[in-house]
């Protein structure tokens, strides 16, 4: 059972990072980007192609996460942006999203060709016990990072000028603007990050899948799954919607059958969304308050506002 | 409707048989080429079926469904099932097929409509996603290899000379579902459907039930879809890969990148999505690359797809012809001398009671601090009863308990002396309520005309189901005509006319307002709730609207009128009350208001 729970813990954090990443850039562009997944792919086929050409593996992981925060800045600017400038809200942006994940599906497989080729161990040759489960170091830092780069963005989106201002384009991009803010840069920089969370994902699975033009399909569609658990309100919430799903494959896996985790997770989610349609997080609104009140009867100062 | 594309009247039916006639030959065509054409053709008319089904919740609408793929499913297997295991008769399966799958998104529809937006589109993907793992692990179903799908029956021998009868089926199929949307759009349901899409509260004001119309639609499309299933089931194999919620994703696709709520858009982005890949041979990737530079292209080009391509080439076009249109200079007119609009009795109430009783309002959002506490506000029939106070007192907060769009935490409201406590808002528009919303809530594509026309939704017996065929059907043509000659006197009234062919996006703020009050009175309310229908006129635009509630009074209407600048309040109403804080500090004669102690510190500000 713990073996279960950790090792879907190490694969939802992977799912929790993509998810990430479509909640920040829907977070301030209220657009996703069906590219996504693909830029955890370019995370991994450019860490995987510098590592064959000899270039130390750990760099070769930088400029990889690096590739997809850039490809991510692009697709912006070349997908995104003239059509949001069109309509605010015509959903135009699908069709050119998934226009973007179809070029740098298949330029990646024209490159490097279609099939899996190797990607540097990194961390997987030391194994870590925990109890009676064994995972590899790499999964473990998988997890461990996971989690501190999900905190590390929600205390920077909070606490931070530009992590304020993101809020303001969310909101109301013409008052933002109106404003003096400069929502294209924003915009920008927010797929940018959101191509490097990908990326990173990207970069602590390759180990595992090795690296092959078609992964962008199974972890883009877990990532959005994990953006949908959690809710589009606060893009830290993905990274619990991911590793939620996680645990719940490896589950339905060990538990149901070995192709259970194709759609035991999804029919969670629906059941999740039917009863919180605001996604899981709605409820944590309503439970503060609860909380809240019952310590305001009990002590004789009220609560501001 | 962009109005800048407009022919003469007379030719559209023209060009309309004209269109008919080519489509005819084009199947003619086909229905004798090869195989190889004839397979394309099919799939690309069942595609087509399926964005032009897609198209109607996603267009008119505004439900981005990802269930098309498992609706679509759901019509081709049951086709196969039925006409393989249990011997059915293929034209007996079809209607089968209709009304289940139609069911199937009826059910899908109104489970899934406790979501909106984006979740609306996941849950819809789920149930594909659900379905397609289901069809795999089933013996029924064949598993991942599928079944062998039944084959059309042949023409009958006098029919030889047409061809091949499957194409000849598969548009027709597409022909009829197109007509089908065709028929919606043209009909007064179509400006009703746009409001339920882009203006809610507008739509459910002027009496459409909002949630029934759009699990409506949305049966209708799943329908549609079935039916593009059981032409699949024709095509060959039916296998789980042919329904994955990536065909979903390309459903909406094609529906985006030909023109999203158009007539031909969907068919074109069908058509190229489902040729392109077979008629481009050249290295695999390079053609998907490519595909996908050609979708960034096309839509960062003409964000509103192929049909916006074909709109510009064809105002060009126009312009060469030298048919530019001269503008046309419109202002306020006058209004009508008359009160056009009579007020209709919708029951027998007894006039005796006041239009509008409030007692005991109490009202709070959540659990947020009190907005209303313990509110009493009456309301004399055929008087204009101011409703003031500043910001944030509570006075549209009021309005929206008594028009049932907000449900009081303690409290009772009487229309007419008839308790509406456990009404929604469209059984309150049937007690003869309509109202108008603080900034113009309308639909911005639609002309002044078409926005007015929704305010007449109660007006047009039966409209849903007329809307399948209403070009065709003749009581449908005189309603057309009625109600446009209604939409007209009210526009009329209103003194904004001129303006009924233009988009409201292009009205200035005045004349919004005037549109809402036209909508809101066309119909013939006994009580009119006007919220700031005075803000950001001018002086003249000011006189303008109080002449026009005071005929509106003199025929019998009674009016409950928010607003912010004192002086017109007190010289156009007969009775006011003040709100301040969210409780009532004065209420009675305008007069008397005026000069009590309280208001003049409170809100006047002396």
């Amino acid at each position: 059972m713990l073996q279960v729970l950790l090792s879907g813990l190490a694969i939802g954090a992977i799912y929790g990072l993509v998810g990430m990443g479509f909640a920040i850039a829907f977070y301030v562009t209220r657009v996703i980007n069906f590219a996504e997944g693909q830029l955890l792919m370019v995370g991994v086929m450019v860490a995987a192609w510098l590592a064959r050409t000899g270039l130390d593996p750990w760099l070769a992981v930088v400029v990889g996460i690096a590739a997809a925060a850039a490809v991510g800045a692009v697709t912006y600017l070349v997908a995104v942006r003239p059509v949001l400038a069109f309509d605010r809200f015509s959903f135009a942006w699908l069709v050119s999203t998934l226009g973007v994940a179809l070029i740098l599906e298949n330029g990646a497989a024209l490159i490097w060709g279609p099939t899996s080729r190797s990607f540097p161990a990194l961390l997987t040759g030391t194994s870590v016990h925990v109890g009676s489960a064994t995972l590899t170091l790499q999964e473990v830092v998988t997890i461990g990072l996971a989690v501190v780069v999900a905190i590390a963005f929600e205390l920077y989106r909070r606490k931070t000028l530009f992590g304020k201002l993101g809020m303001a384009i969310a909101h109301d991009p013409e008052m933002a603007t109106a404003l003096g803010a400069n929502t294209a840069v924003v915009a920008a920089a927010a797929f940018a990050l959101a191509g490097a969370f990908a990326g990173l994902a990207g970069v602590l699975i390759g180990p595992i899948t090795y690296s092959n033009p078609y992964l962008g399909d199974t972890y883009g569609i877990a990532g959005f799954v994990a953006l949908m658990i959690g809710g589009t309100a606060r893009p830290a919430a993905a990274m619990v919607g991911g590793l939620l799903l996680g645990i719940l494959g490896e589950a339905a896996n060990k538990l149901i059958n070995t192709q259970a985790s194709d759609w035991f997770p999804f029919v969670v989610v629906v059941v999740i969304l039917l009863v919180l349609p605001e996604g899981l997080f709605s409820l944590v609104g309503p439970l503060r308050r609860l909380v809240l009140r019952r310590s305001r009867r009990t002590s004789p100062v009220r609560v501001a506002g | 409707m962009t109005g800048a594309i407009s022919l003469p009247r007379a030719s559209k039916p023209a060009l309309f048989v004209l269109a008919l006639a080519g489509y005819a030959v084009f199947a003619y065509w086909a229905a004798h080429s090869t195989l190889y054409i004839q397979g394309l053709v099919l799939v690309a008319a069942v595609f087509g079926m399926l964005a032009v089904s897609l198209d109607l919740v996603a267009g008119m609408v505004g439900l981005y469904s990802l269930g098309h793929a498992g609706l679509f499913a759901i019509g081709a297997y049951a086709t196969t099932i039925l006409y393989n295991d249990h011997h059915w008769n293929l034209f007996v399966i079809l209607p089968v097929c209709l009304a289940g799958v139609g069911a199937v998104g009826l059910l899908l529809g109104a489970i899934s409509l406790r979501v909106s937006g984006l979740y609306f589109a996941i849950t819809t993907f789920v149930f594909t996603l659900v379905l397609t793992v289901f069809a795999s692990d089933f013996k029924f179903t064949g598993g991942y290899g599928g079944l062998i799908g039944p084959i059309f029956p042949e023409f009958p021998s006098w029919l030889h000379w047409a061809g091949t009868s499957v194409t000849w089926a598969c548009l027709i199929a597409l022909l009829l579902a197109t007509l089908v949307v065709l028929a919606i759009r043209v009909s007064p349901l179509y400006p009703v459907l746009l409001a339920i899409r882009d203006a809610e509260p507008f739509a459910a004001a002027a009496g459409a039930p909002t949630a029934a119309v759009r699990v409506g639609v949305f049966g209708l499309s799943a329908a549609i879809a079935g039916g593009a299933g059981w032409m699949f089931a024709f095509q060959g194999i039916v296998s789980p890969s042919q329904f994955s919620w990536q065909v979903s994703v390309n459903i909406l696709v094609m529906v985006i990148l030909g023109g999203i709520n158009t007539t031909i858009g969907p068919i074109l982005g069908a058509v190229f999505i489902t040729v392109f890949p077979a008629q481009v041979n050249i290295n695999p990737f390079w053609q998907e690359v490519l595909f996908g530079a050609l979708f960034v292209a096309v839509i960062v080009a003409f964000p509103s797809g192929f049909v916006g391509l074909l709109r510009l080439v064809w105002r060009h076009a126009l312009r060469r012809l030298g048919a530019g249109r001269a503008r046309v200079e419109r202002a306020v007119e006058t209004p009508a001398a008359e009160a056009v609009v009579a007020p209709e009795r919708v029951n027998g109430a007894a006039p005796a009671a006041p239009a509008i009783e409030c007692h005991g309002i109490v009202f709070r959002y959540g659990s947020g601090p009190l907005v209303l506490n313990h509110v009493d506000f009456t309301v004399r029939r055929a008087t204009i009863h101011g409703l003031i106070g500043p910001n944030g007192s509570g006075k549209s907060t009021l309005v929206d308990l008594i028009s049932g769009r907000l449900r009081p935490v303690a409290g009772s409201i009487e229309i007419e002396g008839t308790p509406v406590d456990r009404q929604g808002v469209t059984t309150r528009v049937r007690h003869g309520v309509a109202r108008t919303f603080q900034s113009a809530v309308l639909v911005d594509e639609l002309s002044a005309r078409q926005n007015v026309q929704v305010g007449l939704y109660t007006r047009v017996p039966r409209l849903g189901p007329r809307s399948l065929a209403w070009p065709v059907i003749p009581s449908a043509r005189r309603d057309s005509r009625a109600l446009r000659e209604r939409v007209d006197e009210s526009l009329s009234f209103v003194g904004a006319r001129s303006w009924a062919p233009v988009r409201v996006s292009d009205v200035p703020h005045g004349i919004a307002q005037l549109t809402q009050l036209a909508a809101a009175s066309a119909w013939g309310p006994r009580t009119l709730i006007l919220d700031e229908p005075l803000a950001g006129l001018s002086p003249k635009e000011v006189e303008h609207a109080a002449s026009i509630l005071t005929k509106l009074k003199a025929s019998g209407v009674s009016i409950v009128l928010i607003e912010h600048q004192p002086r017109f309040v007190f010289a156009l109403c007969d009775e006011v009350t003040v709100l301040a804080a969210g409780e009532v500090v004065a209420t009675g004669p305008a007069a008397s208001v005026r000069e009590n102690e309280q208001v003049r510190e409170v809100y006047l500000g002396q």
